[in-house]
């Protein structure tokens, strides 16, 4: 079954700018679009993730969490963890996790008017002082 | 000598979609290797008298390892067709499109995580590579081709077998760009130098390791001894910092090397926005001859952040759920 086969190599490469493979975590097949209130923002490490809920047909509440990118780059672009308070709705679109948990990636966030979160930067310098686009 | 240009790249600031244009900035081309160490003075120093390397950094770039065809005899840009260039690699678009596995990831954007968001360090080379002058790796041994050949045979069919079979970087142990040589990476591609008396350190913020690099004239570790970054030994060659770094392990081959892999890395302060750092890599087990490579790094604001890798990392427990998964479903004859 398990079998240990040694030293794993970097060289062995994800795409640069991939901690990890997606498409293993992700199925492709399950593309979600939800809309959810936030209940906490994990900032850590090497992904944030967004907590939020989401109200169903039947008036029942499912949990999700929502996978996004390292927090390093969102502070240094003025994007802070007090910028996605809970109560805050917003639309994820994106795909399911191949198990079936209630997990997807957030492959674009918006909030109900359509609006991008976190889009846009000073690329000159990163300052954490600017607003984020909300 | 080290023969610099210095233009407004306000072609920088052509950025990717959602990117607010950057102020004209003055950033330092480096167009010919270093050949002397003295030629460069600089007025930065430390108190100790020494070029003042210190500082936080990146090394985010535009210009790819090795040279691209279509510009096979091309090792330089003009100002003019490396902000052309610069311009089209920032904002070349994620490359997806809704179901396909490309697709299965977030938007780069919206994270802050695209090369158009970051300062990124003007170059009119075509490549990193400096040596061999056709910007190519050497190609590599029939020895080394076997040998990672057979790594790759091992572990087939057992990739996702558990948490020992995955990356480096996946299991947030190493990321391939911490070297040496330090490598720029796909985002947070920041770092920091701090000189002390007899030792240089360096934090790369991806993912947090630090270089403790002694300048005290030590040798390095027995020969028996191996680290998972090498053991680097630095000393002044006039203004250039000049770092060896041998005793290597066999985990992380850099490009297919091996742990006989020896690295000999320049750091010069160009002017107040720059530093050069320039490498050489030898590995008579994996290529038939050394090579070299040149990448400006240029001054950022600080700090730079932990990146507690491990901290959060769900990933790795996902991608292994998600493999079972799959085997269930197969399994079920679908």
């Amino acid at each position: 079954m398990k079998k240990f086969v040694g030293a794993c190599l970097i060289a062995a490469a994800l795409p640069a700018w991939a901690h990890h493979s997606f498409a293993s975590e992700f199925d492709v097949s399950k593309p979600v679009k939800l809309q959810g209130t936030v209940t906490q923002m994990e900032w850590i490490n090497p992904h944030s993730w967004i907590h939020i809920d989401v109200k169903n047909a039947d008036g029942t509440v499912t949990s999700w969490m929502i996978e996004g990118g390292s927090p390093n780059s969102l502070l240094r672009r003025g994007f802070t963890k007090h910028s996605l308070e809970p109560g805050t709705q917003i639309v994820v679109e994106g795909y399911q996790a191949k198990d079936g948990a209630n997990r997807a990636n957030g492959r674009d966030l918006t909030f109900p008017d359509g609006k991008k979160l976190f889009i846009g930067t000073d690329a000159s310098e990163q300052t954490p002082s600017a607003k984020p686009d909300k | 000598m080290a023969h610099r240009l210095h233009i407004t790249l306000s072609a920088l600031a052509f950025l990717g979609a959602g990117a607010s244009l950057a102020p004209a900035q003055s950033l330092a081309l480096a167009a010919k290797p270093a050949t002397t160490s003295s030629t460069a003075a600089t007025s930065v120093r430390t108190a100790d008298g020494r070029p003042d390397l210190e500082g936080y950094w990146t090394n985010t770039t535009v210009t790819p390892l090795e040279r691209p065809k279509e510009l096979a005899d091309k090792a330089f840009f003009t100002p003019e067709e490396a902000a052309e260039w610069a311009k089209r690699q920032l904002a070349t678009p994620e490359p997806t499109g809704p179901g396909t596995y490309a697709d299965v990831h977030y938007n780069m954007a919206q994270f802050g995580l695209e090369r158009s968001q970051s300062k990124v360090a003007a170059n009119i080379r075509t490549s990193l590579i400096t040596d061999p002058p056709d910007g190519h790796v050497p190609p590599m041994t029939p020895e080394a081709r076997q040998r990672n050949a057979d790594r790759a045979a091992k572990n087939k069919g057992h990739e996702f077998d558990g948490p020992e079979n995955r990356g480096l970087a996946e299991r947030c142990i190493m990321w391939g760009n911490e070297g040496p040589p330090m490598m720029p990476v796909g985002y947070n591609s920041n770092l920091q130098i701090v000189q002390g008396p007899g030792y240089v350190a360096i934090t790369q913020e991806m993912i947090h390791d630090v270089r403790m690099i002694p300048t005290d004239g030590s040798p390095h570790l027995p020969a028996d001894v191996r680290q998972w970054m090498g053991d680097s030994r630095g000393h002044w060659e006039g203004d250039t910092l000049v770092v060896d770094t041998t005793n290597f392990t066999d985990k992380t081959a850099f490009r297919g090397s091996s742990a006989n892999l020896h690295v000999v890395e320049r750091f010069r302060r160009v002017d107040a926005d720059t530093v050069l750092y320039q490498f050489t890599v030898d590995d008579p087990s994996t290529w038939a001859h050394s090579w070299s490579a040149e990448i400006p790094m240029t001054k950022i604001k600080g700090p730079i952040f932990e990146y507690a890798c491990h901290e959060g990392n769900y990933g790795m427990r996902n991608n292994l759920s998600g493999a079972r998964a799959d085997e269930k479903k197969q399994q079920g004859g679908k």
